[in-house]
């Protein structure tokens, strides 16, 4: 089976702070796998890696086969990301985002604007397609974020908490839709939500202080552990 | 395909500025400085009604593309750093475009903007000399252009405060203490210390008036009989005055890219 992401020795250093050392992974293609860790474990830091969003000290990222720090726009093409919080211009429309973003992916025409549409209300966002951003809470660009990941039909996710923010109602439905999205493309998912995680993805990678801890499918985790959670808190020291 | 990312960055970013107060605010602002000028000059001088040298009027009437060129500062100033300041880099950048791409047509739509403002000022001011004396000087297409260099300089200047700046406002405040506040008091002091004052960005602001002629002549007509202004004004050295504004265009905007290309979205 093919790898649709490679972690490599990875070193990130933010002044004299090590956030991550030596990380290694490899995640298959169409694999859903999450990567859960404590505050500060170094999640967001190897998203942000994975993304071009950062430089990493040393180690190498390759996204289907590209070196993320070498061609980055190549590697770019292939991904759809939530990278933190997701923020828009505030002043622009969901559809003249998702246009925008779209263009720059290489989408145009009436192709594009159905493809809008279709995330758009796949996210729920209908009502919202023509208001500006600037009236949308938390959650709405939450699920703006999502639509701007699935328009362009990744076929690789690298999603860091997408779920922050939502109602309840919100989190079922993303799960939903991360879940169908997920048969037919490769997940990297980043989150504290054990609960989420476990629902998506096959395969757990811990990390703490910069360094992998365990990496295995979530049901030899469970059978190891007993629960995911006490696979979690027994790795990261919670328990004795 | 680079082209067709930067018309797309260009259109959107330009999409922005069109969306977003500030445009109307500085054309307004533009708008009340030009007919300040134009209502206040025939009341308040000595003469009674508009001077009789053409070139007097229009050099008063560049205050309006003096405030175009202050638009330079607030379209550009949260151009790199707002991207980074309010996070929305973070769903930009993980798109397949260059980096470079990107701040080219930031910079372009952000010069589109003020040379739109820039033309909104000499429109006036050119209906307002043809109402007022039948004819236009040659001189302010000459004007036009250094206005259009000066806002282009002034933006480079920006960007490049843009790009090393945590937050937008800083990028702002920064450039305009720089420009009109140091700059100003340099100017000043190499002035009455009879230096040259050419390298410097202000400078190349007066540039957009000195085009009309000496500044003792045309404001000679607004004192009284048989006194002279009470401090010499060198004549400015406009060519040496463009060139300072095409190096600080592109040194600022260049380094700005430079260092752009280098931050990274932690």
């Amino acid at each position: 089976m093919s790898e649709a992401i490679v972690i490599e020795n990875l070193t990130k250093y933010y002044d004299k702070f090590l956030a991550l050392e030596g990380l290694n992974l490899k995640v298959p293609a169409n694999e859903n796998v999450g990567l859960l860790g404590p505050n500060g474990a170094g999640k967001s830091t190897t998203l942000k890696i994975m993304c071009g969003l950062i430089r990493a000290s040393s180690g190498k990222v390759y996204i289907d086969g590209i070196d993320i720090s070498q061609k980055p726009e190549q590697a770019l093409s292939k991904i759809g990301a939530i990278v933190e919080t997701a923020e828009f211009y505030t002043f622009l429309t969901p559809s003249e985002i998702l246009s925008y973003l779209g263009r720059l992916r290489g989408m145009q025409g009436q192709e594009m604007k159905s493809r809008i549409k279709e995330v758009i209300k796949l996210v729920g966002l209908e009502r919202w397609i023509d208001v500006k951003v600037e009236k949308f809470s938390r959650g709405m660009k939450q699920r703006l974020a999502l639509a701007q990941t699935l328009l362009h039909d990744p076929q690789i996710l690298i999603l860091d908490e997408p779920g922050l923010g939502l109602d309840p109602r919100g989190l079922v439905e993303f799960r939903q839709i991360i879940e169908e999205a997920g048969k037919e493309k490769t997940i990297f998912f980043a989150s504290h939500q054990l609960t989420e995680v476990a629902q998506i993805c096959e395969q757990i990678a811990i990390i703490d202080h910069g360094k992998l801890l365990i990496y295995d499918s979530t049901t030899e985790l469970e059978k190891k552990y007993g629960t995911l959670e006490k696979a979690y808190l027994e790795l990261t020291g919670g328990v004795s | 395909m680079e082209l067709e990312k930067l018309q797309v960055v260009i259109g959107y970013e330009f999409l922005k500025h069109i969306r977003r107060k500030r445009l109307y605010v500085i054309l307004g602002l533009a708008l009340v400085a030009e007919l300040a000028v134009i209502i206040f000059v025939p009341l308040l001088t000595k003469i009674g009604g508009y001077p009789s040298n053409i070139m007097t009027m229009a050099t008063f009437l560049t205050v309006g593309p003096s405030m175009a060129s202050l638009g330079a500062v607030f379209f550009a100033g949260d151009a790199i750093a707002g991207e980074y300041e309010s996070k929305t880099g973070f769903i930009l950048f993980t798109n397949p475009v260059k980096r470079t791409t990107l701040w080219v047509g930031k910079y372009i739509a952000c010069l589109i903007a003020v040379a739109l403002l820039m033309i909104f000022s000499y429109i006036i001011t050119a209906v307002t000399l043809l109402a007022i004396y039948g004819n236009v000087p040659a001189e302010m297409y000459q004007s036009f252009g250094l206005a259009l260099l000066f806002g282009a300089a002034f933006l480079s200047v920006t960007f490049f405060f843009s790009s090393v700046s945590k937050g937008a406002m800083g990028a702002t405040v920064i450039t305009l203490l720089l420009v009109f506040v140091l700059f100003g008091i340099l100017e000043s002091i190499l002035m009455f210390t009879d230096n040259p004052t050419w390298f410097l960005l202000s400078t190349g602001g007066d540039s957009i008036g000195a085009v009309y002629g000496d500044y003792s002549v045309i404001l000679g007509e607004f004192l009284p009989e048989g006194h002279e202004l009470p401090f010499e004004i060198g004549a400015l050295d406009v060519g040496l005055a463009s060139m300072a504004m095409a190096v600080y265009m592109v040194v600022g905007f260049i380094s700005s890219i430079f260092i752009s290309n280098r931050r990274q979205l932690a």
